[in-house]
């Protein structure tokens, strides 16, 4: 039974008007100079601007700081639930999702928790343990930012990682073994490179959504200033729409080009 | 022997590794539950004592109220047609091999691969000029923008694992185009399109960076005046409010679960 590609036209229309036609027209307010003509000044004071390249290096550095933590701890912990959780491997699931059904909101609100001045944390450190006397300064430094998005983004690394390992064929590393390899030769020889696709995967993933986060941001500053933060204070504070048109348009050339990696990647795992 | 031991050790350093790792997934978590029920009107440790009195006053402030009425309107509204819209484009697709048809997949799940804030900033300035400005249409329209690919990705991942056998016998056997979705493909699909349902509320409910723009009196959702409330106090309304919305995430899971199986259709996807 064949059906008829017309029932595409109704779902790609809609994105069509109301997803690309509006990206499209925000790219062309950034190029507008207010008077009817063309201008390229805010892509100029864009690149070469000193505080704009710290937020575009931040704003980037960040996402790929975020990225390559959480592939450090994503990995170990995919291995684990693939090759060691065994019986248990259904329940390690099961608190790897569970976080992905809280809102943001409440996630970065229990930072705040934990860490206040009269958190659980410096609670436990002070008048528990006694371990320090002075309440420990954790909320608004960037290193929260950065623990609060790996907490946020690393699941996803996880179960990229951990769909490729299930893959590997292991009689590869039998024969390894068998040839003398030890268990870390082994390892490093033979089962890491053959997961490399699935840490590619979860890096762009893991990338592309740090590079557009913001509530975390917002609610625990950490002084980084980076481009979603800039467009949400142009548009609530300084107003200046190109300005946050030509940020956005910057934000979407990246996303894009994740996007395009991505699409490489699964293609050729497909070949 | 001492491989045998070795390897143990490393067995257990993993271990704990792991174990670790989930006391940092789940603390930020628990804490807020814990604090949603302290009787203190603060936040801070010990706990002096226990009370529900939190998820009392959720519901006398009234931007929670209104918020929350107008953040599960959109996210059903949005829902609905981002099905309305996607189950059509799904039965074609899945069925499809051809390049043309992957490339116009790729573009129904691509709003998920795009920065929400651009979306959400670029769609307000559109429909402004469109004369929706910032209204619940807008809202409506910009969630079901990045609802979309949720439904057709779970819905295509389930149709394309189903066999063509039943829908051919039933045209074999006369039924037209219509009565073949509605009697054999819809009840087919149907687990499909309740988690990818799901997974869109979800979205939806959660969405702060595109809500943010449309926000005004009669279109706040409830993140955005959660976010405004937490800019303001810090008191354990928001803990009673997020652990009451992570209770319902939990319970729709439970429950379309138990109906349909997510495991079976997260490997059919």
């Amino acid at each position: 039974m064949k059906r008829p590609a017309l029932l595409v036209l109704p779902a790609a229309l809609f994105l069509l008007a109301f997803f690309v036609i509006p990206l499209i027209d925000n790219g062309m307010r950034s190029f507008e100079d207010g008077d009817g003509g063309l201008t390229l000044s805010r892509y100029v004071q864009l690149m070469t601007d000193r505080f704009y390249l710290r937020v575009i290096g931040e704003t980037v550095l960040l996402s790929a700081g975020v990225t390559v933590i959480s592939a450090l701890i994503g990995y170990p912990v995919a291995y684990f639930l693939v090759r060691k959780a065994g019986k248990w491997s259904g329940f390690v699931i099961f608190l790897l999702i569970a976080p992905l059904m809280t809102s943001i909101i409440m996630r970065t609100f229990g930072w705040q928790v934990l860490f206040a001045r009269k958190g659980l944390v410096n609670n436990l450190l002070i008048d528990q343990l006694g371990l320090i006397t002075r309440p420990l300064r954790v909320l608004n430094t960037p290193e929260l930012v950065i623990a609060a998005l790996v907490h946020v983004l690393v699941p996803f690394m996880v179960l990229s990682i951990s769909s490729v390992l299930q893959g590997v064929d292991r009689r590869l590393e039998e024969s390894a073994q068998m040839l003398g390899a030890g268990p870390f030769r082994t390892f490093w020889e033979v089962t890491f490179p053959l997961t490399l696709d699935g840490i590619g995967t979860g890096a762009i993933l893991v990338f592309m959504i740090a590079n557009g986060s913001f509530v975390t941001l917002i609610l625990l500053g950490g002084g980084l200033q980076t481009l979603p933060l800039l467009i949400y204070q142009q548009f609530n504070t300084t107003r200046d729409f190109g300005m946050a048109s030509a940020m956005s348009t910057i934000l979407l050339v990246i996303a894009v080009f994740c996007l395009w990696l991505q699409l490489r990647l699964v293609r050729r795992r497909g070949a | 022997m001492s491989m045998v031991r070795r390897i143990d050790w490393s067995f257990f350093a993993l271990l704990a590794f792991v174990v670790v790792f989930f006391v940092f997934m789940l603390a930020p978590i628990l804490v807020v539950v814990i604090v949603s029920f302290t009787s203190a009107g603060f936040i801070a440790f010990p706990v002096p004592g226990w009370s529900t009195k939190w998820f009392a006053h959720i519901f006398q402030y009234k931007p929670f109220v209104d918020a929350l009425i107008v953040s599960i309107e959109i996210a059903i509204g949005a829902t609905i047609l981002a099905g309305l819209l996607g189950v059509p484009a799904c039965l074609f697709l899945a069925r499809s091999r051809s390049r043309w048809a992957g490339a116009v997949m790729t573009f129904l799940l691509s709003p998920l691969s795009m920065p929400m804030i651009v979306i959400g900033f670029a769609s307000l300035f559109f429909l402004s000029f469109l004369g929706f400005g910032v209204s619940f249409a807008a809202l409506l329209i910009t969630h079901t923008v990045v609802c979309l690919p949720y439904l057709v990705r779970t819905v295509a991942g389930v149709y394309a694992g189903l066999p063509r056998s039943y829908e051919e016998s039933a045209s074999i056997l006369g039924a037209g185009p219509l009565r073949v979705f509605w009697h054999v493909t819809l009840p087919l699909i149907r687990p499909g399109i309740m988690a990818g349902s799901l997974f869109s509320f979800l979205t939806s409910f959660d969405n702060l960076p595109i809500s943010y723009f449309f926000g005004s009196a009669s279109t706040n959702t409830l993140p955005v005046v959660m976010l405004s409330y937490m800019e303001n106090q810090f008191d354990p309304t928001i803990a009673a409010l997020s652990t009451l919305q992570m209770a319902l995430a939990v319970v729709g899971l439970i429950v379309v679960d138990r109906i349909y199986g997510i495991d079976k259709m997260t490997v059919a996807a």
